[in-house]
């Protein structure tokens, strides 16, 4: 019994968090369908077959009425039709949305390795170093080092994604044209579709050459998009560095006669671990909208591109789809990285 | 006092110049600007920029003066920023005010509005609030006010919680004061700096929103002069008139800029301010 107890309160608790997510994603669903069916005059006028379109999508019913069938269509996996480009949604989300996941884990890993080197920088140039920072001790130039990098950094959060994406056509595609900067694959070389995930359909189908061109286009659009979030890792690193340096467990490892490089390695930058996980978790929405404009730019076939064409030509049901599929990658993300939270962290998880 | 030390700062100070000058190039536009922004030159198409000449930045593919609509496109950002963030600054602290001061249900239930709406990522439901609401400058405030109160309201309910907790606002309580003139006197202004740092970045926001729904050709009319629209049309003509896309890719970014300094500068004085109160 004392040993069944805490297996038991673990299930309720696994339990609880799946109910709270059901919930989130219904609320999702609610104001979606408020956004794009409600608030709209006539969601259909816009459509080129009217009478086609209000059937398909049950306009004639009561509001209410609206949101059942279309939960009761999702819950069959039914996400409706493109009435523009006469496919299902379900399977033209199967296409976009493995190619923004893979857009978004490559500039998120672009963000966090350019962010923990330049939050690395930073710290050695406020602190002289992290040799000798005995807890505190910043001199005069240190802060006033620090604070020309702090200008620089805020100043490179200024440029949206976007403009990261131009500059880079203009310098690498156009100028250089060392990089290709349209679509995923060199013309002529064929798209593998066993996961959606290019690199790794090419990796799987063991095809180099397309291996390799896959890569290359992906390079220009994830440093684009994930070049702007690097500040906010590099000022996240930076204080919780400064953080670590003044806490005991420091001092207790250089005692123990670690070099200076174990205490960065082993301490100081696990410290850090957890506040970026968290930047990442709060980030993933806003670096979602930046990917939109870089799809669209660099025209990779992502859920972004599929959206504003969407919109372009008033597909609603495609707008419904990939929105949805937005919110599930947020809402996913959010619970990997809690998951990712409680390993690395014991502390809620004695609770 | 407190202004003068805020100006002392260089950051502030720089990204005050910034905002000031784009603020009087917009509201001067029409009396500056040496074209009708919305008049074209067909004989005048993809001009280079050449100083001195009838067209100092050029002329896009229509012919239009690319000077004329650079300062025109600052009138409708900023025209879109300013109302956009004051909007979303009074609906979030306003519920961030009654969630902070009154806790319980209250606070769960606008806990549970923007945790709705965070679920979704903001550029995506700004999109589709301007695709169901229609184009044009006006929707795209209000989608910018429904979906970024959120912002406001995260971080200043916090902020609230934590200055309730504080003797004053107990002892104001005990004074009788009601909870309107307790918030009023001892809450709100206890939250102010925050408040206007967290308007400055959103200004910056809005810019870069307004340029992305514009560059996509779904906020406004094709017509208007809107930075965006003129990024996505000077990107086809890059060799003969690269003017067309920098000087607007330029526009934003100082804009953006001098709001992230402004903002970021009032931060830093007001934390170092909290540090040293705390002392």
């Amino acid at each position: 019994m004392a040993r069944l107890a805490p297996c038991g309160r673990r299930l309720l608790a696994i339990a609880q968090r799946l109910l709270a997510i059901a919930q989130r994603l219904l609320t999702v669903l609610l104001l979606l369908f408020i956004v794009l069916r409600v608030l709209p005059a006539d969601p259909a006028a816009p459509a080129a077959e009217i009478g086609a379109t209000r059937q398909q999508t049950s306009l004639d019913e009561a509001l209410p009425m609206q949101f059942a069938i279309w939960l009761g269509w999702l819950v069959q996996g039914d996400l409706g039709h493109s009435s523009h480009l006469d496919r299902p949604v379900a399977g033209l989300l199967a296409e976009a949305l493995p190619a923004t996941v893979e857009l978004a884990i490559l500039a998120s890993s672009v963000a966090v390795l350019l962010g923990v080197a330049g939050g690395l920088v930073l710290f050695a140039l406020q602190w002289g170093g992290w040799q000798g920072t005995g807890g505190r001790g910043t001199g005069r130039r240190g802060e006033t080092r620090a604070a020309l990098a702090e200008t620089g950094t805020m100043l490179l959060m200024s440029i949206p994604a976007f403009l990261w994406a131009l500059l880079f056509i203009l310098v690498f595609g156009v100028l250089l044209a060392a990089m290709p900067f349209t679509g995923r694959l060199d013309p002529g070389l064929s798209h593998p579709f066993i996961t959606g995930f290019l690199l790794l359909d090419t990796l799987l189908v063991g095809d180099p050459r397309a291996f390799l061109s896959a890569a290359r286009h992906m390079v220009l659009p994830a440093v684009a998009l994930g070049i702007g979030f690097a500040p906010l890792v590099m000022r996240v690193l930076r204080a919780s560095l400064i953080e670590a340096y003044q806490a005991d467990y420091i001092l207790q490892a250089r005692l123990r006669g670690l070099s200076e490089e174990q205490v960065l390695l082993r301490h100081a930058l696990g410290h850090a671990a957890l506040p970026t996980l968290g930047l990442l978790r709060a980030q993933c929405g806003l670096l979602l909208g930046a990917a939109v404009l870089v799809e669209v730019i660099f025209a990779y076939p992502g859920m972004g591109r599929l959206l504003v064409d969407a919109m372009r030509n008033t597909d609603l049901s495609v707008i419904q789809g990939v929105v949805l599929a937005y919110c599930a990658v947020v809402l996913s993300a959010n619970v990997l990285i809690d998951g990712l939270h409680l390993l690395l962290n014991p502390r809620p998880r004695a609770r | 006092m407190t202004v003068l030390r805020w100006l002392r700062s260089g950051r502030v100070l720089a990204g005050l110049l910034a905002v000031a000058l784009v603020l009087a190039l917009a509201v001067l536009a029409p009396a500056i600007a040496p074209h009708d922004p919305e008049a074209q030159d067909l004989t005048m198409t993809l001009q280079p920029a050449h100083l001195g000449s009838a067209y100092p930045l050029g002329t896009d593919a229509l012919g239009r003066c690319v000077l004329s609509r650079l300062l025109f496109g600052a009138r409708l950002a900023l025209s879109v920023a300013i109302p956009g963030a004051l909007g979303a600054m009074l609906l979030g602290a306003a519920l961030a005010y009654a969630a902070g001061y009154l806790g319980g249900r209250t606070d769960r239930l606008i806990g549970r509005a923007v945790d709705a709406v965070t679920l979704f990522p903001p550029l995506i439901l700004i999109l589709i609030l301007v695709f169901a609401l229609g184009a044009g400058p006006t929707n795209l405030v209000l989608a910018i006010v429904l979906v970024d109160w959120t912002r406001f309201c995260r971080v200043l309910r916090h902020e609230v919680r934590v200055v309730v907790q504080r003797d004053h606002v107990a002892a104001a309580r005990l004074l009788g004061f009601s909870h309107i003139r307790t918030l009023a006197i001892e809450v709100v202004p206890a939250t102010l700096p925050l408040l206007v740092t967290l308007l400055a970045l959103e200004m910056g926001i809005a810019v870069v929103v307004e340029a992305i729904v514009s560059f996509l050709g779904l906020g406004v009319q094709p017509d208007q002069a809107a930075w965006g629209q003129m990024i996505a049309d000077g990107r086809t003509a890059l060799h003969q008139a690269p003017a067309n896309l920098l000087a607007p890719a330029a526009a934003i970014l100082v804009t953006v800029a001098g709001f992230n300094l402004l903002g970021d500068g009032l931060g830093r004085k007001l934390a170092a301010r909290l540090v040293e109160d705390r002392a």
